[in-house]
């Protein structure tokens, strides 16, 4: 019998190759591999045809979801190489570490003692504000392999070990060395550790060697295990098993649930529960997949990344890039060109010096953007069980046939479906449709249309790269949504949805988002865009309980912004972008309305009586600009009345001023037919034009006309009839009107505009 | 009165004079390969250039403070006889590296081809020496050979500044030089190949008014290195503070001496609107078409004591740098003022003990 420890690194490419070369020349009966041994169940799924690494085998607690740890595997992973190679020849394989169940035990004991200390901390000025840590912190007090880096001449020891074995390219004699390093490194550190004992390493230790001893007698002949290089020495020289059976006696245990979740190359790229995060898995991903060179293809990787992207690369920059990053490796005395050497070259000789192209480097290949997938075998994930849990709640059955639900967003049951409905529709699970207000019903009702369909669990399953709980989910959800999206307009439409799903903790990062996207923003068209979205949600955001400060604090930038740079947008542009405009400052204007802002309000009417005095922009916006300062009072009538008579006195352009005329009146009649004074201008004005001009005007007059009521434009055309002499006919006895019967209509009123509860 | 040797009667001396003694030493202890026709191996030229202590016992001045990759990408470039182009705002020290880069290579820094609007191809290739063409009708010895001409010769570095001032036309004449390593002279039926250890450094600005960009076969001839502006905002201060303090001198301001804190707010807004973002990079902001170099914030601080000194009381307040900010930020006077004001309306309106400054850059407006 004989056992083979070999230390590796997660996720270490070069691991990776080494582990395969020595198990291949091993050829072990079982293979133990460092992982929780709740997964032992599951790791037959691994071969599965439709298991896509990077994955994640993810253990929680049924109970609580949210309290969970995920072992990330991708494929250049030395242990899911291990697992791989132990499945294709039938080879046992058991996971061997402290159990989930105790380890969650431990940490929810932990938390429940720091809240049991924080309650008898009488006193409050001692609260340092520092989070106890759910888990005893792992031993690497500082970095131990910081010491031997440092030895070396590095400056971190991540780098260290990337050159010295995850870029090595023979393997002979790897592990031996890793085991000697290792040895050394826990001798020295050793010393401390005991002043401070870490709880939970020494578990975790005492675990494997648990496992590790019940393989050995079982009587497996050549046993190979796989862990982290750390754990190496811990496992070869052992204490006695009795000392490491008391340690682990009466444990605390929770109840665990295993299963797979897909992961992506993002999420390695930063610590999860593994507490191995690493910082490029393209990057690994990269150094896995090829065995000969490996700064060409990366170069003509990045070549090709860059062209995607519309940035022209040649062949010859290719080969440039490839030998400065060998002169620079050489004058770095390293082998072989690594990371750090080929990032310089691409962005010396490819990108002329410019740093921000490599950015797209890093998402897209440094990082890497491979998503995971996992069969729909699983066993359930907890987001489904979360989902599962809020139906009962929320008293929601899934039903296949369609189903009509009317919410009434006063009730907190209602509320809280409404939010989830919003919240799966942002996962991409849209059980519920048409959600939203209808127009016209006020601001507390929605309807929906229920419809499970089958493949939303399937789309459940992969939002479990989000997180464990349908709030978490979407919420990570809405935040990566956030970095993706560019468009102003979509981003406000975003932060709106996640205010509908009550995503405190989303609507901060988007709307980070877009005031960095509405600062850079040459275009004010496009901050317009998103005022309407925004005021909406300032205005009736809090009928939701839902938290808006940050809307008003983006819109008050956004405007500041806007009213600067309006007059500018407006000036030198044609006919048709003046049309745009003409709906933007609508819209502008209808948000503003919302807000109950006078200051704001203030600033926006000197815009427009700025815009109205213009006389070069195009006439439709001045117009309008003129009529919206009338509407809200700004500007009186006589003012109105004299902005018209310049626009449609002789001197100016026929076409313009029937543009004015247009923007002045657009959608509604009723000021033209109550104002005499303003109906007069235009009688008079149309009167005069020759006829050829008259021509010319008249089908941009009809365009604003035919904008009216019916019933407004047959009034014109009555008092046109009737000549200039039956003039305000209509309303000339403003003394005698009858009260009683006035009165009479009162009650049908109240009632029209609800004003008396009627059920 | 004290007899001075020439080289102390001379108001500048070339980097290979100046530092003889460190190039001298770094020679002593070089043992790195040296690529062919370098007085220096690449390593040493790194250690030249950063600085740092030999084992003979030698101090080595660092030549440029900064990142060190930045240097290794420059001398690893020239090492692959690809040339060189140091790209960056003014003041970032471009003419000074090349100049040493080319004292630590080639032991000769003196081979400059300076750019300008009014640069001829001759300057770049060779002129005549007319007298003699017509006496004796062309010859090689007719020939004014050009700086780079003579680099080709000797294999050495050559230097041209402000590549992208000179015209497109004679920028052009450099591709050959750089891709076939020759220069042809059709007259004399001939032509001067380069000796290994020529290369060029060129330098250039990226934010200059009326460059003449690179034809895109030119630039691919060059690795870039762009030098950055200082990192932090406490080297830049220091910069500021220095450079403000010597001028102030030199021109005999009685104003006091501006306070730290005005300088930093001063260095901040430039930084931040040559970043286009807040200093705790919480807020984008549209980045102004001027370059904001240090040195213009050094002048922002100088034109403010000077007004202090002569109309105010003697101290800088914010009146008197807001017409400076004004007139180095707003240099287009459409798309500036709106960045300005975007600035000064979300940026420095918020910040409460900035309120001076807003009131009066306000008032400018």
């Amino acid at each position: 019998m004989s056992t083979h420890v070999f230390g590796v690194r997660h996720h270490g490419p070069g691991s990776a190759r080494s582990l395969l070369d020595a198990l291949e020349s091993l050829a072990p009966d079982i293979v133990l591999i460092e992982g929780p041994p709740e997964g032992d169940g599951l790791v037959a799924l691994a071969r599965h045809a439709q298991m896509r690494p990077p994955v994640a085998m993810l253990v929680y607690a049924p109970d609580d979801p949210s309290d969970a740890s995920y072992y990330p595997f991708a494929r250049f992973s030395p242990e899911w190489q291990a697992i791989h190679y132990a499945l294709g020849r039938d080879i046992p394989i058991r996971f061997m570490d402290l159990p989930l169940a105790n380890r969650i035990a431990l940490r929810r004991r932990a938390r429940e003692e720091a809240a049991e200390r924080a309650a008898s901390d009488a006193d409050p000025s001692e609260d340092d504000g520092a989070e106890p840590s759910a888990e005893p912190a792992e031993p690497w007090r500082g970095d131990p392999l910081a010491l031997i880096a440092q030895a070396a001449g590095y400056e971190d020891s991540e780098r260290w070990w990337e050159h010295m074995i995850e870029e090595r390219r023979d393997t002979q004699s790897l592990f031996d060395g890793i085991r000697t390093a290792m040895t050394a490194l826990r001798e020295h550190v050793e010393g401390e550790l005991e002043q401070d004992p870490p709880i939970l390493e020494r578990y975790r230790e005492a675990a494997m060697r648990k496992i590790l001893r019940a393989a050995e007698k079982e009587g497996f002949a050549r046993i190979a295990v796989v862990c982290g290089a750390w754990h190496v020495p811990a496992l070869e020289k052992r204490p006695k098993q009795s000392e490491d059976n008391q340690l682990l006696k009466g444990l605390p245990k929770v109840k665990t649930t295993a299963t797979w979740v897909p992961w992506t190359y993002g999420r390695l790229s930063y610590h999860s529960g593994y507490g191995a995060g690493i910082a490029s898995p393209g990057w690994y991903d990269h150094l896995w997949s090829q065995s000969g060179d490996v700064a060409t293809p990366w170069l003509i990787k990045v070549a090709q990344a860059f062209r995607a992207e519309g940035i022209d690369i040649s062949s010859a920059h290719v080969i440039e890039s490839v030998r400065l990053a060998e002169t620079l490796a050489a004058m770095r005395a390293r082998p072989l060109p690594s990371l750090a050497e080929l990032n310089d070259a691409t962005q010396t000789v490819m990108l002329f010096g410019e740093s921000a192209p490599m950015q797209l480097i890093h998402a897209r290949l440094i990082v890497g953007e491979r998503l995971g997938r996992v069969p729909a075998e699983t066993p359930s994930t907890p987001l489904q069980e979360d989902l599962r849990a809020q139906q009962r709640r929320l008293r929601l059955k899934p039903s296949a046939s369609d189903q009509s639900l009317v919410l009434d967003l006063r009730k907190p049951n209602d509320l809280a479906r409404s939010h989830l409905l919003h919240r799966l529709t942002l996962l991409n699970v849209p059980w519920g449709r048409n959600g939203g207000r209808e127009a016209g019903k006020g601001t507390f009702k929605e309807s929906w249309r229920l419809k499970w369909e089958p493949d939303f669990e399937v789309a459940l399953i992969e939002a479990g790269r989000w997180g464990n709980s349908i709030e978490q989910a979407a919420t990570a959800a809405v935040v990566q949504e956030a970095h993706r999206r560019e468009d102003i307009g979509q981003l406000a439409a975003l932060a709106r949805q996640a205010l509908l799903a009550d995503l405190g903790e989303a609507i901060e990062p988007v709307i980070e988002q877009l005031q960095a996207r509405a600062a850079l923003a040459a275009d004010v068209l496009v901050l317009m865009q998103a005022v309407p979205e925004l005021a909406r949600l300032a205005r009736y955001g809090d009928v939701r309980k839902t938290a808006v400060e940050r809307v008003d604090t983006l819109l008050d930038g956004l405007l500041a912004r806007i009213f600067i740079g309006l007059p500018n947008a407006c000036s030198g542009i044609n006919e048709e972008a003046a049309e745009t405009l003409f709906g933007h400052i609508q819209g502008v204007h209808e948000g503003l309305q919302l807000l109950d802002d006078k200051p704001l309000q203030a600033q926006w009417q000197r815009t427009l009586s700025q815009l109205a005095d213009t006389q070069t922009l195009q006439g439709i916006i001045r117009g309008r600009c003129c009529r919206l300062l009338l509407d809200t009072g700004a500007m009186d009538e006589e003012g109105a009345a004299r902005q018209l008579g310049l626009a449609l006195s002789r001197g100016n352009e026929p076409g313009q001023s029937s543009a004015w005329l247009d923007g002045f009146l657009r959608d509604s009649g009723q000021l033209l037919i109550h104002d005499h004074a303003l109906w007069q201008l235009v009688d008079q004005w149309v009167c005069q034009l020759p006829e050829e001009t008259f021509m010319q005007v008249i089908p941009l007059l009809r365009r604003t006309f035919s904008s009216f009521e019916a019933a407004e434009r047959r009034q014109m055309g009555e008092r046109v009839k009737r000549g200039p002499m039956a003039l305000g006919s209509t309303n000339d006895h403003p003394g005698e009107f009858d009260r009683a019967r006035a009165e009479a209509t009162l009650p049908l009123l109240s009632r029209l505009l609800g004003l008396e509860d009627s059920e | 009165m004290s007899t001075q040797s020439p080289n102390e009667a001379i108001l500048r001396q070339h980097a290979e004079q100046e530092f003889a003694h460190e190039l001298e030493a770094l020679k002593a202890v070089d043992e790195h390969p040296r690529p062919p026709n370098w007085t220096l191996s690449p390593w040493a030229v790194r250690t030249y250039l950063m600085g740092g202590k030999l084992s003979n016992g030698v101090d080595i001045s660092p030549k440029y403070i900064g990142q060190a990759r930045l240097m290794e990408i420059a001398i690893s470039t020239l090492a692959t006889d690809r040339a060189l182009l140091l790209y960056g705002l003014p003041g970032t020290a471009k003419s000074w590296v090349s100049e040493h880069l080319a004292a630590a290579i080639s032991g000769d820094s003196t081979l400059v081809v300076q750019g300008t609007a009014g640069i001829g191809e001759e300057a770049l290739r060779y002129g005549w020496n007319y007298a003699r063409l017509i006496a004796d009708g062309p010859s090689r010895a007719a020939l004014v050979p050009s700086p780079v001409m003579h680099a080709l010769e000797h294999g050495t570095l050559v230097r041209v500044e402000e590549l992208t001032r000179v015209p497109a036309d004679v920028q052009d004449s450099l591709i050959t030089i750089l891709s076939e390593k020759t220069l042809p002279v059709p007259e004399l039926n001939t032509e001067v190949q380069a000796r290994k250890g020529f290369n060029v450094i060129a330098t250039a600005n990226n934010r200059d008014k009326g460059v003449n960009e690179l034809s895109s076969a030119l630039k691919r001839r060059f690795n870039t290195v762009v030098l950055p502006v200082p990192a932090t905002l406490e080297e830049e201060t220091e910069i500021v503070q220095q450079r403000v303090e010597r001028l102030g001198r030199a021109l005999e301001l009685p104003a006091e001496k501006p306070a730290l804190q005005e300088i930093q707010r001063i260095v901040s807004v430039f930084r931040e609107l040559r970043q286009g973002m807040t200093a705790d990079g919480k807020t984008k902001l549209k980045t102004p078409s001027g370059t904001l170099s240090t040195a213009e914030a050094i002048s922002v601080v100088n034109s403010g004591m000077a007004l202090a000194a002569h109309f105010g009381d003697g101290q800088m307040r914010a009146g008197d740098v807001a017409s400076g900010l004004l007139g180095a930020i707003v240099k287009d006077p459409v798309q500036d003022k709106v960045v300005w004001q975007e600035y000064l309306e979300t940026v420095v309106k918020e910040r409460s003990d900035w309120k001076d400054l807003y009131r009066a850059c306000r008032e400018l407006l």
